[in-house]
């Protein structure tokens, strides 16, 4: 597992390189093909039992920002890369560009807000604060254009972990994972660690064109909802129930067969695993399906709360789980 | 033609579970056809050859909108999702019909004072509805309609002489337009006939058709909206039984001007109805074709609906059989 490393580290969508090259050291040599693409994602082969094809993929980028101008007192606009809710960023730690710098996203104490505290912020009002008070003072340390993480040291104890940008770096951590677990794979089977998933599945779609496999399998870290003052009825997957299996979501059904394979696999093997329920959000399974002549695909999720925010928390048991029947079905013949 | 319409309508297969309506188009098509393939995502390719080594595709798509069963609680009430782009509206006062199970429910809404009700009806969502299947327990909902199970509306094709009307003429009206063209004609070009699936979720099905066969050029063949009925959409001109609609542009694509002269054209010459459209919304499978491969000169031919994405969707038929003469004289003309 290498959930701790991979949630530290800045990988903002367009800004993967580092997130890419702690992935390309851990599991080179562990592979029959690395290769990275000219988008820049990620691919790693290693060989099965037969000469057919699939594709696993995990995207490496996160949610976060971009500085997008730098005012006279220093202050830093910026403008969200991905999904983000600006309610959950103001008052957070944050770094920025390629040297880290540390920065608050800044807002109005209590002291001094009326009824404007019932209203969710703006990002035109937001700002970030590096410490500096005169715009040639940021210059030197930032540029627009840099991207800007959230800053968080993950934590965690045997059942829980929290940090950040595990939607989906829990994802690239179950694929690295498998890569150095000697399994018996049936396919040739592709890892993808996928790029700019955030801002609209743009990274996938290339790397299933070059590498045209029989099928599918997007490993995804989704929402829960689970939180304690949601309706039961309205959550999407709670955490601690396993594996969640998606039917349908934004703009692609799941294939029905693969669907169906997955959930007998899980029963099979005594795995526990949760439907899904809600269909809103989309995932590179959309842009994988409709890739050359069709790919049928797939979705399993790790259920986590709070996500696209600057903290999220999973439960450890649905990650291995996850792990154990996204193994076991790397050894068998799909059904299609 | 009715009894086609008919006949491929009372089928309910939503998107992503198009198996059921596939097996009906093949059969009524596989003694008129030269070949065909179910490719990896379900669309269902059939063809017939030409005299022409150019290849036309046609396109219509076999799935319907429709829900799916997300949550049950103790008492057996069903929480649903949208499939597609249906209302919460249309479904008050709906009946579901689960296929899989062979199940029916009706629609609830939520509310615990009259005053509820009303303000639920007012900003209705898929949050404030649920399907009540009449099961007593969690245990029996969920027997009957585990989670992930998928539902279209309940409602029976009416036949109202030239006005007909089911749950399903979108698009299963475009089906029915190609399997008789298909049948009928004797084509000049080598004609591709896709029946796409997952067309209410994103245009899913056609893109790949399109790349598989790498026509010369498409039609996509779908239902649009119309403009016939007290304060009906303004800045558009669409009627029913004035003929079948070339599509000049919708909200998802601009048609190749080229086809678009061609099918007017076509039916200027042979004598057949039709009228332009201009849509202000919506968008069909051809824009997801226009855009495959180095680009495919694409166009829609369009069948006036009414009440579109509602369970009672009305169309003339003689729009439907005008349609099939236009295509037909269309791929039969020697170029």
């Amino acid at each position: 597992m290498y959930l701790k490393e991979l949630t530290e580290l800045f990988g903002v969508s367009g800004y993967e390189k580092k997130v890419r090259e702690y992935i390309r050291e851990k599991i080179k040599g562990r592979v029959n093909l690395i290769e990275e693409d000219p988008l820049g994602n990620l691919i790693a082969m290693k060989k099965g039992r037969i000469d057919k094809r699939l594709l696993i993929c995990a995207h490496m980028d996160e949610v976060g920002f971009m500085v997008s101008n730098i005012e006279d007192d220093g202050r830093l606009s910026i403008i969200s890369i991905g999904g983000i809710d600006p309610r959950a960023i103001i008052g957070k730690k944050v770094i920025i560009g390629e040297k880290e710098i540390p920065g608050i996203i800044g807002f109005k104490a209590i002291h001094l807000q009326k009824d404007e505290i019932y209203e969710p912020p703006k990002m035109e009002n937001i700002k970030v604060d590096i410490g500096v008070t005169k715009k040639s003072e940021a210059e030197n340390k930032v540029k627009i254009g840099d991207f800007v993480a959230f800053s968080v040291e993950s934590k965690s104890n045997e059942r829980w972990f929290s940090g950040k940008a595990l939607d989906d770096r829990c994802g690239c951590s179950i694929l690295m994972d498998i890569i150095h677990r000697d399994i018996d794979l049936y396919y040739d089977t592709y890892f993808i660690f996928s790029v700019q998933e955030e801002l609209g599945l743009r990274g996938a779609g290339v790397s299933a064109e070059r590498i045209a496999p029989d099928l599918a399998i997007v490993i995804e870290t989704t929402t829960s909802g689970d939180n304690p003052e949601f309706p039961s009825d309205r959550r999407s997957t709670e955490l601690g129930k396993g594996p969640a299996i998606t039917f349908a979501h934004s703009g692609y059904v799941v294939d029905e067969r693969l669907f169906r394979w997955i959930i007998d696999v899980a029963r099979e093997n005594g795995i526990p695993y949760q439907i899904k329920r809600r269909t809103v959000g989309g995932t590179d399974a959309r842009r994988i399906a409709t890739t050359l002549a069709g790919i049928p695909s797939a979705v399993i999720s790790i259920p986590a709360r709070y996500i696209h925010s600057p903290m999220s928390i999973i439960n450890l048991e649905d990650y291995s789980n996850t792990l154990k029947l996204v193994s076991i079905l790397l050894t068998k013949e799909a059904r299609l | 033609m009715k009894d086609l319409v008919r006949k491929l309508t009372e089928i309910n297969s939503p998107s992503g579970r198009e198996s059921r309506i596939r097996e009906v188009i093949l059969e009524e098509l596989k003694n008129s056809i030269d070949g065909y393939e179910v490719d990896k995502l379900g669309n269902l390719i059939v063809w017939k050859n030409g005299k022409s080594d150019k290849k036309v595709l046609l396109d219509a798509h076999m799935d319907e909108i429709g829900v799916v069963s997300s949550f049950i609680d103790d008492k057996g009430f069903i929480r649903i999702e949208a499939i597609g782009g249906i209302s919460a509206y249309n479904l008050i006062g709906s009946r579901i019909t689960f296929p899989e199970s062979g199940i029916e429910g009706v629609v609830g809404i939520e509310g615990e004072t009259p005053q509820d009700v009303q303000k639920n009806l007012k900003e209705l969502n898929f949050d404030k509805i649920f399907v009540d299947i009449g099961a007593r327990s969690r245990e029996e909902a969920e027997k009957l309609v585990p989670l992930g199970t998928f539902g279209v509306y309940s409602a029976e094709f009416v036949d109202l002489g030239r006005r007909i009307v089911s749950k399903a003429m979108d698009d299963r009206i475009g089906c029915a337009v190609l399997i008789e063209t298909i049948k009928m004609s004797n084509p000049y070009y080598k004609l591709y006939g896709a029946f796409s699936v997952q067309e209410e979720m994103g245009l899913v099905g056609a893109s790949v058709v399109a790349f598989n066969i790498n026509p010369d050029f498409a039609i996509a063949l779908d239902v649009t909206a119309w403009s016939d009925t007290p304060k009906g959409y303004k800045r558009m001109s669409i009627e029913l039984g004035k003929g079948p609609a070339i599509k000049i542009k919708d909200n998802a694509s601009i048609s190749d001007r080229d086809i678009v002269e061609r099918l007017r054209n076509v039916a200027e010459k042979n004598g057949i109805p039709y009228q332009i459209e201009i849509l202000i919304f919506g968008g069909t499978d051809a824009a997801a074709i226009q855009r495959t491969s180095s680009g495919i000169p694409s166009g829609t031919l369009s069948i006036p609906c009414r009440y579109v994405h509602s369970p009672h969707e009305m169309i003339d038929i003689e729009d439907a059989e005008n349609a099939v003469k236009l295509l037909k004289a269309l791929v039969e003309e020697e170029r």
